[in-house]
């Protein structure tokens, strides 16, 4: 009995150190400042004051009718995640396609088309201003081709495209590993049987394969979206949001009106909102696979 | 159709031509890279005229290259070997222990994972300051703990759940303490987990630019190799020929151990995201 109860308590002991250390650091670092910003999105505050005035709604109220900087980086990221999502992915599907097609090389040409994502964000940045700049500059003088002669960072239109392009450039080889894996998933049996059964190439993809990798389609369009949500680094680096603000998304609107305009409280009521919205895209995500867990 | 697997010369062909497009900047930072200024700014796309490496030796000066590299390696180092170590005890315990304190932390554990940094970035850079974490390497690395180990975790959870009880019952009659058998035991037979969960954190830190630059900031002898980057960018204003060489110093230590450790990278990054 008594042995039996000094067990108990050893048992209690080593869960509280194996998990004191993770609980402890999340708390810290994540859920305590989470927890804070969300305070100080209802009071308004310089940062550097001892105090702050609560001011109830008044920062969600500004955001939605008050305030055009937030409006654009709504819209530039709503738009931006809406094209690079369907763009990565279908580049992305077609690639892999093509790699899991009869050719040569496989292994040379997946390793090669991944490269461009372990180049870190802010670096990518600076190559593509040097592209679009010097680059198109020479390009223009040796074609004479208009579309080299854009101002492909300096006109608002054209820097929304760009910043695009550049994006669906760097995340195309990991969404292309994730389609890749899901293609080798489905079993050449069933193409075979496709086949047999009279089924041209475009019909089996349709109809065989594509229905088979939807959980890679789940994937790749959850994180393209909560990665084009929270893009940050990539346009601080290529347009640093403008010309003016048609390239600042709300990442960058935050960093903006916190760091540059001391402005914590409202840029806190900006960050729940981000927050929010990939709280959302991370629910329909889930209820998704769910559902597709009990079909399966 | 199936019959014919003969590798097919026309979609060979296609997918060298696609490759070529897509790793074609990465072909005009190297001709940029050694160009002189005057070179860059008559023409960006020509051969340059002489093999020179002034350019990579200004840069490797400016931006004090081997100190950054070593802030950096070390930052990766401290901040993966603490997310392992964190969220392997973590993910451990919580997936043996089934009571509902131990579901409710493992919810709590893993819900950070739908956070965006930015949501709470204001208030963590307020946090560092008070526990003077701030302008420090060492801090920078332990907070990381905190921001990757949400992931780690659930990755842990999910493979402990594969392997038999059995075993650490066994040890503990052999009158190991816990915590022993754990590391004796159970964490060699975590390796698959380990690994994925090294690649994804390693990758993450060492290209991390947001984070440095709210705890770092400007302090040059604290930069990380992104930080410098950002200031040898504002350093060169217009001067590409210096800028490709710093991006190539840069990108090569990265490249360098992608193409040694590919199928392991390339295994970790789709482990990780189809489990995560």
């Amino acid at each position: 009995m008594k042995f039996l109860k000094k067990r108990k308590v050893l048992d209690k002991l080593s869960f509280a150190a194996f998990v004191a250390p993770a609980i402890t650091s999340i708390s810290v670092f994540v859920a305590i400042p989470f927890l804070m910003c969300i305070y100080y999105s209802f009071r308004k505050w310089n940062g550097i004051g001892k105090s702050s005035t609560f001011i109830g709604l008044q920062n969600y109220m500004q955001l939605f009718t008050n305030d055009n900087i937030f409006k654009g980086a709504f819209f530039y990221s709503v738009l931006y995640t809406v094209l690079v999502v369907l763009l990565v992915n279908i580049l992305a599907l077609l690639i892999a396609l093509l790699l899991e097609s009869n050719i040569r090389g496989k292994g040379f040409f997946r390793t090669s088309f991944y490269i461009p994502n372990i180049i870190s964000l802010i670096v990518i940045g600076f190559i593509w201003k040097f592209i679009f700049g010097r680059v198109f500059d020479s390009l223009y003088e040796a074609t004479n081709l208009a579309v080299f002669g854009w101002s492909w960072l300096g006109d608002r239109n054209i820097a929304v495209i760009s910043t695009i392009i550049v994006s669906v450039w760097q995340g195309l080889g990991f969404y292309m590993l994730i389609y890749i894996a899901g293609l080798q998933s489905v079993p050449r049996s069933i193409i075979e049987a496709a086949t047999i059964d009279g089924a041209g190439s475009v019909k089996r993809f349709f109809h065989v394969v594509l229905p088979m990798i939807i959980p890679s389609i789940a994937v790749c369009t959850f994180y393209s979206m909560s990665n084009s949500l929270k893009m940050f680094e990539l346009i601080f680096s290529l347009t640093g949001g403008g010309p003016g603000t048609a390239t600042t998304p709300i990442a960058l609107d935050i960093y903006n009106t916190v760091f540059n305009n001391n402005q914590f409280g409202y840029g806190s009521a900006k960050s729940v909102v981000l927050f929010l919205l990939v709280a959302l895209i991370t629910i329909w995500q889930v209820t998704v696979l769910k559902r597709r867990e009990v079909e399966a | 159709m199936i019959k014919n697997r003969k590798p097919s010369f026309v979609l060979s062909v296609v997918a060298l031509m696609l490759l070529i497009i897509m790793l074609a900047p990465l072909a005009l930072i190297i001709l940029g890279a050694f160009k002189t200024y005057s070179e860059i700014m008559t023409n960006a796309i020509s051969i340059p005229e002489r093999l020179s490496f002034q350019n990579f030796s200004n840069v490797f000066r400016d931006m004090n290259y081997p100190k950054a590299f070593l802030n950096t390696v070390l930052v990766t180092i401290l901040g993966t070997l603490g997310i392992v170590i964190v969220g392997s005890l973590a993910g451990y315990k919580l997936s043996r222990t089934k009571t509902n304190l131990s579901y409710i932390l493992f919810i709590f554990c893993i819900f950070p994972m739908m956070i965006p940094f930015q949501s709470y970035m204001i208030a963590l850079v307020k946090i560092s300051k008070s526990l003077h974490l701030i302008n420090s390497i060492w801090g920078l690395s332990i907070i990381y703990w905190g921001l990757g180990s949400p992931l780690a975790i659930f990755l842990y959870h999910g493979f402990v759940k594969g392997i038999p009880k059995e075993l650490d019952e066994c040890a503990s009659i052999d009158g190991c303490s816990q915590i022993k058998t754990f590391f004796k035991i159970i964490f060699p037979l975590l390796k698959p987990t380990t690994a994925t969960v090294v690649v994804i954190n390693a990758m993450w830190i060492w290209n991390d630019f947001l984070l440095p630059l709210l705890i770092i900031g400007t302090d040059k002898s604290n930069a990380t190799l992104q930080l410098a980057a950002y200031g040898f960018m504002g350093q060169y204003k217009m001067q590409w020929n210096n800028i490709m060489a710093g991006a190539i110093l840069i990108i090569l230590p990265a490249l360098v151990i992608y193409l040694i450790f590919q199928k392991h990278i390339i295994a970790g990054m789709v482990d990780g995201s189809v489990k995560g």
